[in-house]
């Protein structure tokens, strides 16, 4: 059964009926494609995030975010929100506000407590004095104790590490979970809802919004989540999260029936994020019957995840220094723990390799020779994930942490050192080429995976990849139009081709407006040779070696500019008979990470840094840091005496801070674009 | 002289709004003592204050001894304290009021207190807004919801990394050929740029963030037909002719209905529930002794 907001609509106006609320609304307004003013038929870049959280998720409800989804909505359009800490006087400390505005958002609050958040907020609710509520209130209180806090944090989101046979509904949720139930329904046609007022539907088509949620399953810890976006407002009747349904093939089982062949308008695919603290198990062989995938399994997958996160708060997924798919640029943004639980306690653990991309598109092909059909056929996409109601805040110079996973924020004071776990970052956007900034087009686009990702910047790419591109394309007025004529767009297929000839690509970039010129493009190239998958990279424009420079002290840029690069390449060496897959990685000159941007502008002094001190300082309940703390520790990359002589190849035992040293962040970074891959596909 | 007092009845079992105002038939509204510890700020002071407020307002209509979830909450309370009893629900809860239970318990103070709270926000049938209404709040706050103008031009961009030292030279004869292009359309002059087309029709917010501020001051200023230039951004130089402009405007109704429904809702809620409370503020004489 699909839910239509026209429905609710509908109920409201038998209400109301006598005062003409048929007359007062946009009940009969069409969404019909051309609407927007600036329709392009050889479509145009739109920037958005697609991974928000707002006072819905219980997460961020526990962490002091008030902001709705309405305020998240303003700050998409530029409008300032509040941030936590809040005073007791609900006055708040911090305030927020994106540089530019975005042209798409889909909210995605986790759905596995949107029903129990109500119910314990909500007397009029049967379960509302249920003794978890009573934890949960009283963890709410204003002055709580962050110890109490941070254990009902955990009672709850425990129950996401359960695993599938073990995990359920809180108790709180009564008989059949029925008040949960009930209640998640009706906040979920409130998020529905504030989808729909907030979606411009006139011809300026100025901000297009997504009814969405989050599944959360992290069984034993290791992150399977994923979002889940509809198209429009036939949505289903509930948002099934891990408990409904503790299996990802049971999720996709549900939003087809009652979605997908429901013939309800409604039209869904699901979003995966965070392989990289998955433990390596995200696109493992596995299905939840335990046996190895099956080609009904294979095309499920498919069909249902179009594209992936790449990049966000907790990380890049792309690949994993050291491993077999790696190359020199793999250390971007790279967390390191292998889990959700150890990101969230930040223990470090090595991340598991299979929990990469690159791994994921190899194995991937592997299927694809077996079962007919690539299950891990991902398209690019990048978000923030943020806690904190701030869609597409990405900026590194002005970054308040995003809370979720990352370093809460609730009690005062306001943070007086970082505002987020060092290793955790601002994350990123994803760009779509579509016709026009309306909901057919966008999400046809994702669906297509004509789409690429940022780490934050609007780096603007474009790829095609066909078989006879002029070698003078990039001169051409008419790039898009001559891409599309003679080949295929990122995240399309080349079939094969007769003759003896290569695969052609040509890219163009452009770096953001108000960002760092661009050093080069590079595309990165894997196929898959028996049972064996290769990766190799290769530089198609720009220069490694362009005299950039960068002043780690106060984060000025200097050197050479390029601000747009273009390549057609072709590639060298091309097996016909071997799957293959490409995609462009573009690379900005090195800038300060958000780390090194607060330490610029702080003071601190390393001659009082004491790494015992610092850390009981941290561990107290409300962590009371300081920037000689942070800037200090070893791990941010800024007092390299603190490791002058440690051997992080040495397996012999190291202290704490010696053990630091030898997980640092970057604290220069090179922000980048990755496109959706265009993939090859062999005869037979 | 008389002083208004907010009347409050229930709606549908679960709202009270406020219906009508009436005069009191003696000058002075209801005493209520409210104790506030000694060091309370102002701001504590004051919610204490309307928290005892509401509270004797939903009191004095029973929903103290009505509502099911403060029933249930007692009988459980009473189980809890006499776990042997053989007495039904109805006479542990009966037993419960007589020890005055429903006046201490936090549960009960917080169930009061959020159905007190839906109750001020709560919008009458007869205060929802007509379409006439919400046509007016459309043209009071245009600001709200007016979408930016825009504005069609043709376009020709010289790259700074393709033409390195070249570029001011071959901006100067790009200018010429300009001069002399007349009403024809610039095609395959420039560079090519992602993104960039020969003509096009934007915001200059979207040309703000496609290609900085320098080319968007251009677009501040009413002038069209003619070509200026060159105009730097970090790409290199550029060329534009405003073609024409579309202003600024507010969609009608019949658009952006759901978007003016919603904000004006907003906007009654938190009015009601600031005049309600006012009204209540107003009607009580409110005497405060400080406890240690």
């Amino acid at each position: 059964m699909a839910r239509s907001s026209s429905g609710a609509l509908c109920l409201l106006c038998f209400a109301v009926v006598a005062f003409g609320c048929a007359e007062n609304d946009d009940s009969n307004w069409i969404d019909e494609p051309g609407r927007c003013a600036d329709f392009d038929e050889l479509r145009q870049v739109y920037w958005g995030d697609t991974h928000i959280h707002t006072n819905l998720s219980f997460d961020a409800n526990m962490q002091g975010t008030r902001t709705t989804p309405e305020d998240a909505y303003r700050f998409a359009r530029g409008n300032t929100i509040s941030l936590q800490p809040y005073n007791e006087d609900g006055t708040p400390t911090r305030m927020a506000q994106i540089d530019r505005p975005l042209d798409f958002v889909m909210l995605s609050d986790h759905a596995e407590f949107l029903g129990a958040l109500k119910v314990c907020n909500d007397p009029s609710s049967a379960g509302y004095d249920a003794d978890d509520c009573e934890d949960y209130r009283a963890a709410q209180e204003f002055n709580a104790d962050p110890g109490v806090v941070r254990g009902v944090f955990i009672k709850f989101n425990v129950l996401l590490s359960f695993l599938p046979e073990e995990t359920g509904y809180p108790a709180l949720c009564g008989p059949g979970d029925a008040y949960c139930l009930e209640a998640g329904m009706d906040v979920w046609g409130g998020v529905v809802d504030a989808a729909q007022a907030a979606y411009d539907r006139s011809n300026r088509c100025q901000l297009t919004t997504f009814a969405g949620y989050e599944w959360s399953g992290n069984p034993g810890s290791a992150n399977l989540h994923r979002n889940v976006m509809f198209k429009n407002e036939n949505v289903t009747e509930l948002p099934y999260n891990y408990f409904d349904e503790p299996y990802a093939e049971g999720l996709w089982d549900r939003l087809r029936e009652e979605c997908v062949d429901a013939d309800t308008g409604c039209e869904v695919l699901t979003i995966p994020h965070n392989s990289n603290i998955s433990e390596g198990v995200y696109f493992e062989n596995r299905m939840a019957n335990g046996e190895p995938f099956t080609g009904e399994y294979v095309e499920a997958r498919n069909a249902m995840e179009p594209v992936i996160e790449v990049y966000q708060h907790k990380g890049a997924s792309e690949c994993l220094p050291g491993s077999a798919t790696a190359d020199e640029l793999c250390g971007f943004e790279i967390i390191p723990f292998s889990n959700i639980a150890w990101t969230n306690l930040e223990v470090i653990t090595p991340p598991d390799p299979k929990g990469f991309l690159r791994v994921a598109y190899g194995e991937g092909m592997k299927h694809e020779a077996n079962l007919g059909t690539n299950p891990f056929q991902y398209g690019i996409t990048a978000a923030t994930d943020t806690h904190i109601s701030a869609p597409g805040f990405v900026a590194e110079d002005d970054f308040k942490g995003h809370g979720g996973a990352g370093q809460p924020n609730r009690f005062l004071p306001p943070p007086q050192g970082f505002p987020d776990i060092e290793y955790l970052s601002p994350g990123g956007l994803t760009a779509v080429w579509a016709e026009e900034n309306a909901r057919d087009a966008i999400f046809s686009a994702i669906r297509r995976k004509e789409t690429f990702g940022t780490s934050g910047p609007r780096i603007l790419v474009r790829m095609f990849g066909g078989w006879d591109y002029p070698s003078e394309l990039c001169n051409a007025d008419d790039l898009d139009a001559q891409g599309y004529e003679g080949g295929v767009p990122m995240g399309g297929t080349l079939g094969p081709q007769p003759g003896s000839t290569s695969p052609m690509f040509v890219v163009s970039a452009k770096q953001d407006a108000a960002g760092a010129p661009l050093q080069r493009i590079q595309i990165v190239k894997g196929w898959l040779d028996g049972d064996a998958y290769e990766v190799t990279v290769y530089d198609v424009a720009g220069d490694e070696n362009n005299g950039a420079t960068i002043n780690l002290a106060t984060c000025v840029t200097g050197g050479t500019d390029s601000a747009d690069l273009c390549a057609v390449w072709q590639d060298p060496a091309f097996d016909s008979t071997q799957r293959a897959y490409y995609y462009a990685r573009v690379l900005e000159n090195p800038t300060c990470r958000w780390t090194t941007w607060q330490c610029s502008e702080a003071e601190y002094d390393c001659n009082d840094w004491d790494f015992e001190a610092c850390k009981a300082l941290k561990a107290m309940e409300v962590p009371h840091s300081n920037y000689t703390c942070d800037c200090c520790d070893p791990a941010i990359g800024l007092n390299p005496g603190a490791c002058e002589d440690v051997s992080c190849d040495d397996p012999g035992l190291r202290s704490e801070a010696e053990e630091r040293c030898c997980h640092p962040v970057e604290p220069a970074i090179q922000e980048r674009a990755w496109t959706s891959p265009i993939w090859y596909q062999p005869p037979g | 002289m008389l002083r208004p007092l907010l009347h409050f009845f229930l709606i549908g079992g679960l709202l009270f709004a406020a219906k009508a105002v009436y005069e009191r038939g003696h000058s002075e509204g209801p005493r209520i003592i409210v104790r506030i510890p000694a060091e309370a700020n102002p701001a504590e002071v004051e919610r204490s204050i309307r928290e005892a407020i509401l509270l004797r307002e939903v009191r004095r209509y029973g929903w103290d001894r009505t509502d099911p979830i403060v029933y249930t909450h007692l009988v459980r309370n009473m189980r809890f304290i006499e776990p042997d009893t053989p007495d039904d629900d109805l006479v542990l809860f009966q037993r419960a009021v007589e020890m005055n239970m429903h006046a201490h318990d936090p549960v009960v103070r917080a169930r009061l207190l959020y159905r007190a709270g839906e109750a001020l926000a709560y919008v009458p049938e007869d205060q929802v807004p007509s379409r006439e209404e919400l046509e007016a709040h459309r043209q009071a706050h245009r600001d709200r919801f007016e979408r930016e103008g825009r504005v069609r031009f043709q376009q020709v961009f010289l790259s700074r990394s393709k033409r390195g030292d070249a570029l001011a030279g071959d901006a100067r004869e790009m200018q010429e050929r300009l001069s002399e292009l007349g009403d024809a359309r610039p095609s395959g002059l420039g560079d090519p740029l992602p993104g960039l087309r020969t003509e096009q029709s934007t915001t200059p917010s979207d040309v703000k963030i496609s290609y900085g501020l320098d080319l968007w001051r251009v677009f501040e200023e009413p002038v069209t037909g003619v070509w200026r230039g060159p105009i730097s951004s970090v790409y290199g130089l550029h060329f534009v002719k405003v073609i024409d402009t579309e202003p600024a405007y507010v969609p009608p109704l019949e658009i952006i209905g759901a978007e003016v429904r919603a904000d004006r809702l907003r906007e009654i809620r938190e009015e009601l529930r600031k005049e309600r409370m006012a009204a209540l503020r107003e009607a009580y004489r409110v005497q405060i002794e400080t406890v240690p």
